[in-house]
């Protein structure tokens, strides 16, 4: 292996953001760091550091939409730490949650942010943004090429069993020019508590409360009980259900687009708070994400859903990673701290690189900074 | 240990649900209400248990899908088991007879993952497809034919869930069955037979009668088997909650697969209302299924002398 | 019964009933094996194309990559449930049948059965949620070897001591009278001579139990975790992987390398537990043999 241009790799990736002095404490070789450190975290208020961490097994489980991110973010990271090893495992929102909160795992991933309740039942849990993500409301009708105009009030219909057929006049109305099949449809959900149920009702309950009810919005939530639907675990049965059910409407998150667009499932632009119809885009929703970035508080927990942001996509999240304060051990905190520095910094975790396989946006830079000052109170 | 071990599971559980069998009291095995209430909102006291504020649960779908795909699959398993330990025992040459036998008995060792990927990627697509349009256009619109007709479903749900079952306990109702049809003495068949009796008339009057309760006993366990089935329930039955399916093709779900699809996202319910609903579901599916069992062995140990092969499930 | 001669006059209806019984039994046979066959063989089918035996080697990237931390993991499992259910569930079986009924009597004895019994009509998700809320929350252990290998333990235990028990009960009298013929202790026997003769049904026992436990799926989605890397050894705080969590997990992902992974794990799992099966059952062959042959 080649030592030298390894490292040199490396030092030339280790530049410390917004101008700030300091050195990024990179694995072997780079010995002296820990004291320029220091030093450096003296001078400036927020320097954006990766810790050298001690060794540590690290689990992660949670959002089946953060798990492709987290495939290529992990190895790439023990790339780097070779003494840190990270398991991942996609399993929905409602068990990154819960197993964090249980202390199962060291660090849960969720599309959604927690709950009052769930804070008041575990005070020392933190939710830190990671990345911003958002979600596409996906289809099976064959032979459409077009991409549906769907609104709030259609979506809540659909899931209600009001609207039944593909065909229907109300869809028929947003769509003129558009050829619309005589196909019924079958409403699919997630059966698992997922962060993708979150903003998905929360989206219908903004835009419908009259008919959906304003505070039915969750991980989990009340489906109503209509003949045509079905419940798939994750994105990914999400994903495949729709593929092998003709007919099927389906809420996904954006980095199961690529796959959703392979099984020939379309697409549909959603109608935003201020009433226009918008493609789920990198820009469309890095431009509602924009218009939240002041009014997101130090904590990350803010909704970005149905936004009266011009050209903004109306369904667009923060994605967090829900970690305990309290770790089990200094090392594994240390850990946790490292991977979630590497994980936010434009540099590594949160360059095009990554973000871009799955479609995601990175993090603005005041957030980055906000989720930064979260993960240092891990101990 | 064993003791121990059944007091520490009985008495985790009976706390866990104690909340919630007093919020949701009676109606639970009534209601058809699967609400979570709203999480992220306020909460309030009922019975000075906290909340999620609306959160309401009723577990009669899922009792009614269990009983109904238990109810499907010992329907099935049990003539077939019968027929297949017949087929075992009377109709084949030994040397064939006792490989198949083997090949049966092995199949109750298949792990039910398995049955589900089969079921849920193979058998289902297959029978929504070719099968379930064919029954549902051509039944007669009486009472229980009528279930058979409306939508067929696109292959997840109650039938291919029935289907799936009775595959998974008819290894158990045959092999046992054989081992019991092993035993009726030779002697009261062959008098059968030179009274004239034809085979099928020997099998109704003599062989069957002659183990009745053992192969009973089989198809209860069968079907406590089929009541507790998680996993591949889970993979084929399309997991929607809170309805009981309008006919046989519908997509449902039972006790065992909502507690192992719903678990994790109950822990998220700040108030613990939820994971203390699903320990009393849970309670309730082991009283069946204890109920069920002990019957079972009952009738087994009073009929059968052998007891090796009856408890293997 | 009474039976009449004359009531049994061979008639052509009579025929075509009995004609009608034996396509029904053949019927029957066909519709158990078919699907059955079936089965295994769609599932090897769709495994064989793509298959790579560097899926036995490496390591799983979860939805991609190899099997071999899961493999691992489902024998370290097998391995702890050997031990923990094989020495509770043959002791329970030993006292079932040695102890229970001649000294402590039918009550004690009772207790035990009903136990033996109850636990083994629990369903297993119902044992994976205590598992879950009792052993990795409640008491902080974490998604790791030791609540996994409890749970599904409770879960075998009863096959294991009911077939230690039938094992044992079928040793002839006379081997024990000899023993104590020759002046052994009542402990000394039991190990020595009665047990040895017991041992191919209580090994028939372990196996099937084993076979259980590597198929089992939901308890330990809730207790064992899910790791990328190999077992680590420790009891404690670190999970686990094992086949069946890939096979559950996979199959629903939206990428055919995913799928691949998940009829890999189903044909690997398929294999194990036949092989045990097998295995078990040649044991009883052999020694049913044997027994014949003595006699």
């Amino acid at each position: 292996m080649n030592w030298k241009s390894r490292t040199g790799a490396r030092l030339t990736l280790s530049v410390v953001l917004a101008g700030a002095m300091g050195l990024t404490s990179l694995a072997s070789g780079a010995s002296a760091s820990t004291k320029t450190k220091a030093k450096a975290k003296a001078k400036s208020a927020v320097t954006l550091v990766v810790e050298k961490p001690a060794a540590a097994n690290l689990s992660e489980t949670g959002s089946t939409l953060l798990y492709p991110l987290w495939n290529i973010w992990a190895p790439d990271y023990q790339a780097t730490y070779h003494n840190v090893t990270i398991s991942t495992a996609g399993t929905g929102s409602g068990t990154g949650i819960a197993d964090a909160a249980s202390g199962t795992v060291n660090i849960g991933s969720s599309d959604a942010y927690l709950s009052p309740t769930t804070l008041a039942a575990n005070p020392t849990l933190l939710n830190i943004p990671l990345a911003i993500s958002y979600q596409a409301i996906v289809y099976d009708i064959a032979g459409l090429t077009a991409h549906l105009k769907l609104s709030g009030t259609l979506i809540t219909q659909i899931y209600l069993g009001k609207i039944t057929n593909w065909n229907d006049s109300a869809i028929a109305a947003l769509n003129p020019g558009v050829k619309l099949p005589s196909l019924p449809i079958v409403a699919l959900h997630r059966s698992d508590g997922s962060g993708d149920t979150f903003i998905f009702s929360q989206y219908v309950a903004r835009q419908d409360g009259a008919q959906w009810g304003a505070g039915n919005f969750g991980t989990t939530v009340t489906w109503p009980a209509i003949k045509n639907q079905l419940a798939e675990a994750g994105n990914g049965g999400m994903v495949s259900g729709c593929a092998a059910t003709p007919g099927c409407i389906a809420y996904v998150g954006i980095s199961y687009l690529t796959q959703a667009l392979g099984d020939g499932l379309g697409y549909a632009q959603i109608k935003n708070g201020i009433g226009q119809y918008v493609l789920p885009t990198p820009s469309s929703a890095s431009r509602e994400a924009q218009g939240y970035t002041k009014i997101t508080p130090a904590n990350g927990t803010i909704s970005m859903v149905n936004g009266r942001v011009k050209g903004g996509y109306p369904i667009v999240n923060y994605e967090y990673a829900i970690v305990n304060k309290h770790q089990s051990s200094a090392s594994d905190a240390q850990a946790v701290r490292s991977v979630l520095e590497w994980a936010i910094n434009p540099k590594f975790g949160n360059s095009s690189k990554y973000l871009s396989q799955v479609r995601f946006v990175a993090l603005p830079m005041k957030v980055v900074l906000q989720s930064f000052k979260q993960i240092k109170t891990i101990k | 240990m064993p003791i121990a071990a059944l007091l520490f599971v009985v008495v985790v559980l009976a706390v866990k649900a104690w909340p919630a069998i007093r919020v949701n009291g009676f109606g639970f095995l009534t209601s058809s209400a699967w609400l979570p209430g709203n999480t992220y909102g306020g909460v309030q006291h009922v019975h000075g248990v906290t909340i999620p504020a609306g959160a309401r649960y009723g577990a009669w779908p899922l009792i009614a899908g269990t009983l109904q795909t238990s109810a499907i699959a010992i329907l099935i398993a049990l003539p077939i088991s019968i027929g297949t330990a017949f087929a075992l025992t009377e109709r084949l040459p030994r040397w064939i007879a006792r490989p198949v036998g083997f090949f049966v008995e092995i199949l109750a060792g298949i792990p039910s993952v398995i049955i589900g990927l089969w079921g849920v990627l193979v058998l289902g697509p297959y029978l929504a497809h070719d099968v379930y349009p064919i029954v549902a256009n051509h039944v007669p619109n009486v009472p229980v034919l009528r279930y058979f007709s409306g939508s067929v479903g696109y292959g997840e749900g109650l039938l291919t869930s029935g289907l799936v079952l009775g595959l998974m306990i008819v290894p158990i109702i045959a092999s046992t069955t054989r081992d019991l049809f092993l035993q009726v003495p030779p002697l009261p068949k062959e008098g059968a037979e030179a009274l004239g009796m034809t085979d099928a008339e020997v099998a109704r009057r003599v062989t069957i009668p002659w183990v009745r309760s053992g192969i009973i006993g089989a198809t209860v366990l069968g079907l406590g088997r089929a009541l507790g089935e998680t996993i591949a329930v889970a993979m084929v039955s399309g997991s929607v909650l809170g309805v009981v399916s309008p006919n046989v093709y519908g997509t449902m779900t039972t006790i065992a697969a909502t507690i192992v699809s719903q678990l994790d996202s109950a822990a998220t319910d700040g108030t613990g209302f939820a994971v203390a609903t699903l320990a009393e579901a849970g309670l309730l599916l082991a009283l069946i299924s204890i109920v069920v069992n002990l019957l079972a062995r009952r009738i087994v140990s009073r009929s059968s002398r052998m007891s090796a092969p009856v408890g293997r499930a | 019964m009474a039976i009449d001669v004359a009531a049994y006059p061979r008639t052509r209806w009579r025929r075509g009933k009995s004609l009608v019984f034996r396509a029904f039994t053949m019927g029957s046979l066909i519709f158990v094996v078919g699907p059955a066959v079936w089965l295994i063989g769609s599932v090897v089918a769709r495994a064989v194309p793509t298959w790579r035996w560097n899926v036995l080697t490496t390591m799983s990237q979860g939805t991609g990559g190899g099997l071999a931390n899961a493999i691992v993991g489902t024998g370290v499992i097998m391995l702890g449930v050997l031990v923990m259910a094989g020495t509770v569930g043959i002791l329970t079986g030993v006292y079932l049948s040695e102890f229970a009924v001649r000294r402590s009597g039918r009550a004690g004895g009772g207790v035990m059965r009903v136990a033996i019994d109850v636990l083994a009509g629990f369903p297993s998700i119902v044992l994976g949620y205590v598992g879950y809320i009792a052993l990795c929350v409640g008491l902080g252990w974490g998604f790791s070897l030791l609540p996994a290998l409890m749970i599904v333990s409770m879960m075998v235990v009863p096959y294991i001591a009911k077939a230690t028990e039938s094992a044992l009960r079928q040793v002839p009298t006379n081997y024990r009278e000899g023993a104590e013929a020759l002046g052994m202790s009542g402990g000394y026997a039991l190990r020595r001579v009665v047990v040895k003769s017991a041992l191919p049904g209580i090994v028939t026992g372990l196996l099937i139990a084993l076979s259980i436990a590597g198929g089992e799926t939901a308890p330990l989605l809730y207790t064992a975790g899910v790791t990328n890397n190999l077992p680590t050894w420790t009891l404690l705080h670190h999970p686990i992987s094992y086949l069946t969590y890939y096979i559950w997990t996979d199959w629903n992902q939206p990428t055919a390398a995913a799928h691949v992974v998940s009829y890999d794990a189903s044909v690997i799992l398929i294999v194990m537990v036949l092989a045990l099966l097998v295995f078990a059952r040649l044991v009883v062959t052999r020694t049913q043999r044997h027994t014949e042959g003595a006699r």
